[in-house]
């Protein structure tokens, strides 16, 4: 019987869904907004293709989150792993190149470079090593059923992880207010590339953890995206040891 | 069937014939700025164009368009898409929705490629983007980098979606030894990608980080490093050899197997010495792009021979190949004619490579048109014959209906003939002539005029053979006659359902018995 239900389901429709086209399509705006500003010099022409392009992702996002969410995800943790896989070796590439360079000089810190402060690094590190507690810590009031007490870690750890993007964005004010900008010189390049590359990453997990903050507390629970969600957040929080130690104390 | 259950179909399906849509397409384009190059090359001096940088352009449209537009994309998009669930006796992919947009974002990147030819200053900075020319030019370099990233961003979200399909959407019964060869040839094909492919996109992105926000990764002048940049790049576009060859080579066993009637000689050596042997080796051989940019010897030697060990996965899987036809009762319908033919131009390319694999030789053969031929004869002929073989052989599955078999075999003539005449001319000019490849003309040559007007009448006979294939899949999708669910007879699951498969694939899903298997041809049980 269930077989037969099967069989005529199969034959009734063929499944669509809109969002992986909206974003798609939003992310090809953002690359035009990149070649107007860059290449043509045309601000203008930006704006409007980023004004096309952000809402369409940022809504596909939501679309395909609401349209998804609790439904076959079940794989996605087993994924995750081969995501990481490749997301290592973007990181990897950008430390072959500040190794290759630094190697490869003269003298370091190379003319030009300024003295990086010490204690906020070392404060984004505990703050970041903390969110990872705290997702973990939600996870396991997931899995005992406790939704607020989901809801409220999921929400420190939101807190957190904005707080090290705000440090570090202090930082990066600091540093080129003092006159230390990408340009500067090659360490100047890998600090903020290197810096830059792992908060996007910060700044994406975010953005997973908010999509999913809204079903969640509508009640729509699903422990294997915050599995999956959770390994991603470990995984930036790992990366970051690799940044701290071969950026700023080596 | 409405427009709208194809543009946002989430079926691997319908996914896959877009991406063959898609390939084609950039196919297309990217053939034409072929002729433009070759037609420019017949006659010393102006011929088409009197601007060596349109040169430069169709040189970098042709070069990056066919290998991200059409040859990744055809492998691990379309073939992948299209047979991989079906072989596997899967529902669809792990994530339906990943796959769709895997496919949007490779158009989009197509997209991109095509402004190319309409916004101002195109990029001239070949399908390799070598700084510091990629970061000094006046030419578009934000395209290459973007259309890259899109594309490479696609491949490993397809990457993740298919080795999380092979592992855990299999069929009951289905163990890894009885997967068929093309499954384990686009796992290795995907596993190869997650690897490399953030390698290549970081290198693209950091060349548009230094040409548009001043950063100075590959600026000697602020502590940078240009060899960075051939380091990363080469470290994904050798093994990128390789993630074309895989699949490719396992589409030829396929159909070797089926219309063979045998199984597949060697199964296990051809799988976890062949296929995971070249993963393996894949990584440790970039270094043969940079012999000449002054490096000790004991590098180049030690990358001699892993550049040289490759050959004994290829080996491998050539043994199988050729066990496979062994004893088997051979029938020559138009996918086994293109399967055959595909397999002895690679023998030429693969035997022509082992010399610019010895660092003696290929600083005189590097840099001449005995490059082109060579890379030419592996990826240009094997990887695009065998990609149409592919679609010979699936075509009855995906529409239901039939080739042409008289057009499909003159395509296929014409194809062989034409592509021989070009590319192995180009291999005889440049070591009889030492010809510098990519040059806009030729003027310190004269020797080679009759070679160049050789190899121009040979790529209009490729032309002719491409338009009449791509014509005859056209006309065989509309009025094709109808084709059974196994036409070909071969014993592997995806035939076992209805042509053209519907959504779900099976109407209950396949179990696999214990003796089953996809080359179960007479000798086995």
């Amino acid at each position: 019987m269930a077989h037969e239900a099967h069989a005529d389901a199969v034959h009734a429709h063929w499944d669509t869904s809109i969002w992986p086209f909206v974003i798609s399509f939003g992310i090809l705006g953002l690359g035009v907004a990149f070649t107007f500003q860059f290449v043509y010099h045309s601000s203008f022409a930006a704006i409007i293709a980023l004004g096309l392009g952000l809402p369409l992702i940022l809504g596909g996002i939501a679309g395909w989150t609401s349209e998804a969410m609790g439904k076959g995800e079940g794989l996605s943790f087993a994924s995750m792993g081969w995501f990481i896989l490749a997301e290592a070796m973007i990181f990897l590439s950008c430390f072959a190149a500040y190794w290759a360079a630094r190697l490869n000089a003269p003298d370091w810190p190379p003319a030009g470079s300024i003295e990086l402060p010490k204690l906020i690094p070392v404060i984004m590190t505990i703050t970041l090593v903390s969110s990872s507690l705290t997702i973990h810590k939600a996870e396991q009031y997931l899995h005992a059923g406790n939704r607020s007490g989901f809801v409220n870690w999921l929400l420190l750890t939101i807190v957190l992880g904005l707080a090290f993007l705000g440090m570090s964005g202090f930082e990066w004010a600091h540093l080129i207010g003092e006159g230390f900008t990408i340009k500067t010189n090659i360490f100047g390049t890998v600090f903020y590339s290197v810096t830059g590359l792992h908060g996007s990453h910060v700044l994406v997990g975010l953005a997973i953890f908010i999509a999913g903050l809204f079903p969640a507390i509508k009640g729509n629970l699903s422990p294997g995206f915050w599995r999956t969600a959770g390994l991603y957040w470990h995984f930036v929080d790992i990366i970051w040891f690799f940044v701290v130690s071969q950026v700023y104390f080596w | 069937m409405s427009l709208k259950e194809w543009v946002f179909t989430t079926d691997h399906k319908r996914v896959g014939v877009l991406y063959l849509i898609g390939s084609v397409a950039a196919f297309i384009v990217a053939g034409i700025m072929a002729l433009l190059m070759r037609v420019e090359l017949t006659t010393l001096g102006p011929t088409l164009t009197a601007n060596p940088t349109t040169y430069n352009v169709w040189l970098y449209a042709h070069g990056a368009v066919i290998l991200l537009g059409f040859q990744i994309p055809a492998l691990t998009g379309f073939a992948a898409n299209y047979a991989i669930p079906l072989m596997i006796g899967a529902k669809d992919v792990a994530f339906p929705r990943v796959n769709a947009f895997s496919v949007w974002l490779f158009y989009m990147g197509v997209i991109l490629a095509l402004l190319t030819f309409v916004m101002p200053d195109p990029p001239d900075v070949l399908w390799t983007g070598y700084p510091p020319y990629s970061t000094i030019t006046s030419g578009n370099t934000a395209f290459y980098t973007l259309t890259v990233l899109l594309i490479g961003f696609a491949s490993i979200i397809a990457g993740v979606n298919f080795l999380t399909t092979i592992a855990y959407m299999r069929a009951p019964g289905m163990t890894w030894n009885k997967l068929n060869i093309f499954v384990w040839g686009t796992a290795g094909s995907f596993v190869m990608q997650l690897i490399y492919v953030p390698v290549l996109g970081t290198a693209v992105l950091l060349i548009s980080f230094d040409k548009y926000l001043g950063t100075s990764f590959f600026d000697p002048t602020n502590g940078g490093d240009v060899l960075t940049y051939q380091n990363l790049f080469w470290f994904y576009s050798h093994p990128a050899v390789y993630v074309i060859f895989v699949p490719f080579f396992a589409i030829i066993m396929e159909i070797f197997a089926t219309f063979a009637k045998n199984p597949i000689f060697n199964y296990k050596v051809a799988v976890y010495g062949g296929i995971w042997g070249i993963v393996l080796v894949s990584g440790e051989v970039w270094i043969h792009h940079l012999y000449v940019t002054g490096m000790p010897d004991w590098l180049r030697i030690g990358q001699m021979v892993t550049t040289l060990l490759i050959s004994v996965p290829v080996g491998l899987m050539t043994i199988s190949l050729i066990g496979t036809l062994y004893k088997g009762s051979i029938t020559f319908e138009s996918p086994m004619v293109y399967a055959l033919g595909t397999f002895f131009l690679f023998l030429i390319g693969g035997l022509t490579g082992i010399p610019l694999a010895v660092t003696s030789l290929t600083v005189n053969l590097g840099e001449t048109y005995y490059v082109v031929g060579h890379f030419h004869y592996v990826m240009a002929l094997t990887g695009t014959l065998s990609i149409f073989a592919g679609v010979y052989y699936w075509f009855p599955k995906i529409t239901g209906k039939m080739c042409n078999e008289t057009w499909a075999k003159l395509g296929f003539l014409l194809n062989f003939i034409g592509a021989n005449m070009i590319f192995w001319r180009m291999m005889e000019v440049g070591v009889r002539e030492g010809l510098p490849r990519r040059y806009y003309d030729w003027a310190q040559f004269p020797q080679v005029a009759d070679d160049q007007m050789f190899m121009t009448i040979g790529s209009v006979i490729l032309a002719l053979g491409f338009a009449i294939t791509v014509l005859n899949w056209v006309f065989g999708a509309i009025s094709g006659k109808k084709a059974g669910d196994n036409p070909w007879g071969s014993q592997s699951l995806e035939w076992t359902t209805v042509s053209p498969p519907p959504h779900g694939n099976w109407p209950t899903p396949p179990v696999v018995s214990e003796d089953w298997s996809p080359y179960a041809y007479g000798k086995r049980a």
